[in-house]
């Protein structure tokens, strides 16, 4: 299973670029974490991650949009495979089975 | 984009630099859109930290490299197959090119290749030796007349002596050879004849001569002891197998028994000997050899690791004064490597010039010039066929290549002839290799092992880049624009280039001739010229046995005599071929007491002279009419003219102490080679001192006559087999070098030639070939045959003139600089540097005149029939 372990970051990154939908590029999916996670994220970080998750085949990608502020360069646009998509679900699944084995008070904060 | 130069310019420039090609496209837009996003939002200041920060965290390996695999990987396999495909059809589209080529270079690598093989056997000579780095040889240098000689020969007792006295020295040893060191060796009443070396106690520790039998510091201690080779066991013995103690007859007067056996000597050493006696031995009987005043053994030392070899020379400077108390002051001993001293043998005044390491050189050189001449056809070849490949180069220009990748697609191609070359150069040197050992005298071939196939390799890497390297970045520049539309970018450059390269082939051609010219006429020279003594049809043979004894031998002469064939003979001390025995006891009125000059001294009975043809400018020969001639002394004219005598005839000087009368003076004659000019010599006349016999017979009977003096010596000398030398033979001998640098550079000029000329011819063939239409339109418009000759041949005989105009000079001086090493030698003159040239221009002419020929009498309706 390591190939497609998904890293807690990687899954951010993979529901930034589900929420962006039409519009998953760099900068969007920056400003996107940014504004969710409170802090700003490098570019060279979500390069990283983006391009590991390429290469797991959770995402695609494809050129186009150019716009002028970008000194009229194309954008890299990504969108999430269905393997992807299995990928989320996936983690969401472990993640909920481990909450739900947990006994009724251990997130009982008010304590 | 009106904001553009706000982004940090550097670090855009970095980024661009280090960013992989298919990433820059996504992220530099990303850059820049938050860098514009961030201006509008927090200002510029902020916005540029903010993307100095995000380029560099964007150095991280995912992101680096400008070579990473990605879109633009070449399909490196793919493309060697391809580049392969394309070689393989060029050489099979211009066919003529390819053989002209293949021809060239493989001649070419073919003569560097069989130089290599002897210039490395040259640097091997004498390297052999374990001790080699730390083994020296004792010379000496000697002041005569303000002049000084450097010999090998040093005095008897100065190993001895160097081995006690000096704590740097490890040991000594000495070598003796004396004259003809031929001697007849028997086992059982079986004559034979072997070379033989006195050579002191540590001989075989110094000098790695293998010993199979016997021990190295054991094999001479005993001094009737002798060591003798495999193949001397062989024919004394039948078997190399427990011979030690066995008993060898030296010339039927010594017994010597066997202490070791050593394994032939190899090629590769310059001291050549069957078997060695005991020097030790050899002083004991013979007094002379241990007293300082004399020289003549060898001597060689085995230094301690770091000695300081000028240091230990100065050291030694005055050895010879002080044991002589001062009396032999002209003579300084020195040390010099001994692995060197073979190659660099030349001493003029004290100083060490050259010598055989010239020859070595000299061969280099052209081994690399005719290396050079075939990679220029290459170049040429190449380069005047380019057109032909423009288009290929445009279409894979637009196609997307580099040029990189170009320039090793031709260097590829040149590399692939030359490993072609290389192959048939190997068939090449393999079929003459036996010819050339022949010329060299030498034993050479063509083992397989890593330094020759790791030379091999490098002669082809090397011939590959230098042909391919014009061509490769030539052809490589075209602008992929220009080609495809059909022009050809800068023909002028590449013209003006091609024609340079031809001159500095045929400058390279036209020297070598004009050297070979001049080598040949000195060899001619020294060979044909009157040498003021005659030197054909002399036999000559060592004294030995029964000959020593002085009654006996007076018989033998006279019956010699009348043996048919034989018109004269007689006996004296000396080989006339090089300096054999001189001294300085001659002592004179005037004589400035410093003086050392040495005389040479050719000890002789009565009729040598005669014999030997040398005439006499004054005075009389020794003669048995005249009685008591022993007391009478001939010198020749050098000799008067240095001792500065008025009048000589009747004078008298003092020879080691005894008064002798001058009664003659004999013309000049050379003594030793035309290297060195003619010394002074007298004559003696003590019969019982000469140690060679010559004998002039008949000409045309040499044969004949020979067998009839092995017979007459068989049953007058019992138990000593004949051994004979012809003295012109002799003669030639002392030439070797020089004859061979004439046969060899013959061949060499001759190939640089042909391979100049193949070159030309290929030119030529593709100028008349691209110019065709031209001289169709021309002859269509009158121009006659002779014009459109004239026409294609005159640039060639442009070039032609301009090499002849720069090798000339070079030519001259490089010749005159090789005839200043013979003190005898021809004029220069102007004639052969002119027919050099012409021969040169006429060679020219006839190659680029088949085409031209050819061209000019072409149908023009051929040539402009079809478009």
């Amino acid at each position: 299973m390591k190939g497609s372990y998904l890293g807690e970051f990687q899954e951010i990154v993979l529901l930034a670029v589900l929420v962006l939908d039409d519009n998953a590029y760099g900068v969007a999916i920056q400003e996107e974490l940014g504004r969710r996670i409170g802090r700003n994220i490098s570019r060279g970080a979500l390069h990283s991650a983006l391009s590991r998750l390429e290469a797991k085949s959770f995402l695609e990608s494809e050129m186009g949009g150019a716009t002028a502020e970008r000194g009229g360069r194309q954008k890299r646009f990504y969108f999430l495979t269905n393997l992807g998509k299995k990928a989320l679900v996936d983690a969401e699944q472990l993640r909920r089975q481990f909450y739900n084995s947990l006994p009724g008070l251990s997130l009982d904060f008010s304590m | 984009m009106k904001n553009k130069k706000q982004i940090p310019a550097f670090f855009s420039r970095c980024f661009r630099w280090f960013c992989r090609k298919d990433l820059y496209e996504e992220l530099q837009g990303d850059l820049e859109e938050t860098f514009y996003n961030n201006v509008k939002t927090h200002g510029l200041s902020f916005a540029r930290k903010k993307y100095r920060y995000e380029v560099f965290k964007l150095i991280r390996p995912s992101v680096v490299g400008r070579n990473n695999p990605g879109i633009y990987t070449l399909n490196r396999y793919g493309m060697f197959r391809h580049n392969l495909l394309i070689t393989y059809r060029n050489f099979r589209r211009f066919k003529a090119s390819f053989f002209i080529n293949l021809i060239g270079l493989s001649t070419g690598i073919a003569c560097a290749l069989l130089i290599f093989l002897w210039v490395n056997d040259e640097l091997s000579i004498d390297r052999f030796h374990k001790n080699g780095s730390q083994l020296y040889q004792v010379m000496e240098h000697s002041e005569e007349a303000g002049y000084i000689t450097t010999s090998r020969s040093t005095a008897g007792p100065i190993g001895a002596a160097l081995a006690e006295e000096m704590p740097e020295v490890v040991a000594a040893a000495t070598a003796l050879r004396m004259g003809n060191s031929n001697y007849t060796l028997s086992v059982n009443d079986r004559d034979m004849k072997a070379s033989g070396l006195y050579v002191s106690a540590d001989y075989f520790k110094l000098f790695s001569y293998e010993l199979i039998q016997g021990q190295e510091d054991l094999v001479l201690s005993d001094k009737k002891s002798m060591v003798i080779s495999e193949d001397l066991a062989m024919a004394l013995f039948g078997t190399t197998k427990n011979v030690i103690g066995e008993v060898v007859e030296w010339e039927h007067e010594k017994q010597f028994s066997v202490s070791g056996v050593f394994r032939n000597i190899a090629a590769n050493s310059s001291v050549r000997f069957d078997f060695a006696l005991s020097f030790e031995g050899f002083s004991d009987e013979h007094e002379w050899v241990t007293n300082w005043y004399n020289s003549s053994p060898k001597t060689y030392v085995l230094l301690r690791e770091g000695t300081d070899i000028d240091q230990f020379n100065s050291k030694i400077v005055d050895l010879i004064r002080d044991k002589t108390e001062g009396k032999a002051s002209h003579r300084s001993p020195f040390i010099t490597s001994y692995a060197d001293a073979y190659l660099y043998n030349h001493y003029e005044n004290g100083q060490q010039a050259g010598g055989r390491i010239e020859y070595v050189w000299l061969f280099s050189v052209v081994a690399l010039f005719i290396l050079l001449i075939a990679c220029i056809n290459f170049m040429n070849l190449s380069t005047a066929r380019a057109s032909r490949r423009m288009r290929e180069i445009g279409v894979k220009k637009v196609m997307g290549a580099n040029r990189g990748t170009l320039v090793l697609q031709y260097l590829g191609e040149s590399t692939a002839m030359a490993l072609l070359s290389l192959v048939v150069a190997l068939v090449f040197v393999a079929v003459f290799l036996p010819q050339f050992n022949l010329i060299t005298e030498k034993q050479l071939s063509l083992d397989f092992n890593v330094i020759l196939i790791l030379s091999l390799l490098g002669m082809v890497l090397f011939t590959g880049l230098m042909a391919g390297s014009y061509p490769a970045l030539y052809l490589s520049g075209f602008s992929p624009n220009m080609v495809l539309k059909g022009k050809s970018g800068n023909f002028m450059g590449e013209l003006w280039a091609r024609k340079g390269l031809v001159i500095i082939q045929f400058t390279l051609s036209v020297i070598l001739i004009v050297s070979v010219w001049v080598v040949y006429k000195q060899v001619e020279f020294v060979q044909t010229k009157n040498l003021g003594y005659e030197k054909d049809n002399i036999i000559f043979f060592r004294k030995e046995g029964l000959l020593w004894e002085k009654e006996k031998f007076k018989t033998f002469l006279l019956e010699l005599k009348n043996i048919p064939g034989v018109i004269d003979a007689s006996a004296l001390a000396h080989n006339m071929t090089g300096h054999y025995f001189s001294t300085y006891a001659v002592n004179w009125a005037g004589k400035d007491p410093e003086d050392r000059t040495s005389f040479e001294n050719i000890t002789v009975d009565y009729g040598m002279m005669a014999l030997l043809g040398i005439e006499m400018k004054a005075g009389r020969g020794f003669s048995e009419a005249f009685g008591a001639d022993t007391t009478k002394i001939i010198f020749n004219e050098a000799a008067i003219e240095f001792m500065g005598l008025k009048d000589p005839i009747g004078k008298i000087v003092k020879l080691y102490g005894e008064e002798k009368e001058i009664i003659g003076i004999a013309k000049d004659f050379h003594f030793e080679s035309f290297h060195e000019q003619v010394k002074p010599l007298f004559f003696r006349l003590t019969p019982r001192f000469t140690t060679n016999v010559m004998a002039k017979i008949e000409a045309g009977k040499e044969q004949e006559t020979v067998n009839n003096l092995r017979q007459f010596y068989q049953t007058f000398n019992p138990g000593f087999p004949f051994d004979y030398k012809f003295l012109d033979s002799e003669y030639q001998a002392l030439y070797a070098a020089e004859k061979r640098v004439a046969i060899l550079s013959r061949y060499f000029a001759v190939l640089a030639v042909l391979i100049s000329c193949l070159g030309l011819f290929g030119l030529a063939a593709f100028t008349a070939e691209r110019r065709l239409k031209e001289i169709g339109i021309r002859k269509i418009l009158g121009s006659s045959e002779i014009g459109i000759f004239y026409l294609l041949s005159g640039d060639f005989t442009k070039m032609v003139l301009v090499a002849i105009l720069i090798a000339l000079p070079l030519s001259y001086y490089l010749t005159g600089q090789w005839l200043e090493n013979f003190a005898f030698h021809i004029d220069l003159e102007w004639w052969l540097f002119v027919s050099s040239g012409v021969l040169a221009l006429l060679i020219a002419w006839l190659t680029v005149g088949i085409h031209t020929f050819k061209a000019s009498r072409a149908n023009p309706v051929d040539c402009l029939k079809d478009e």
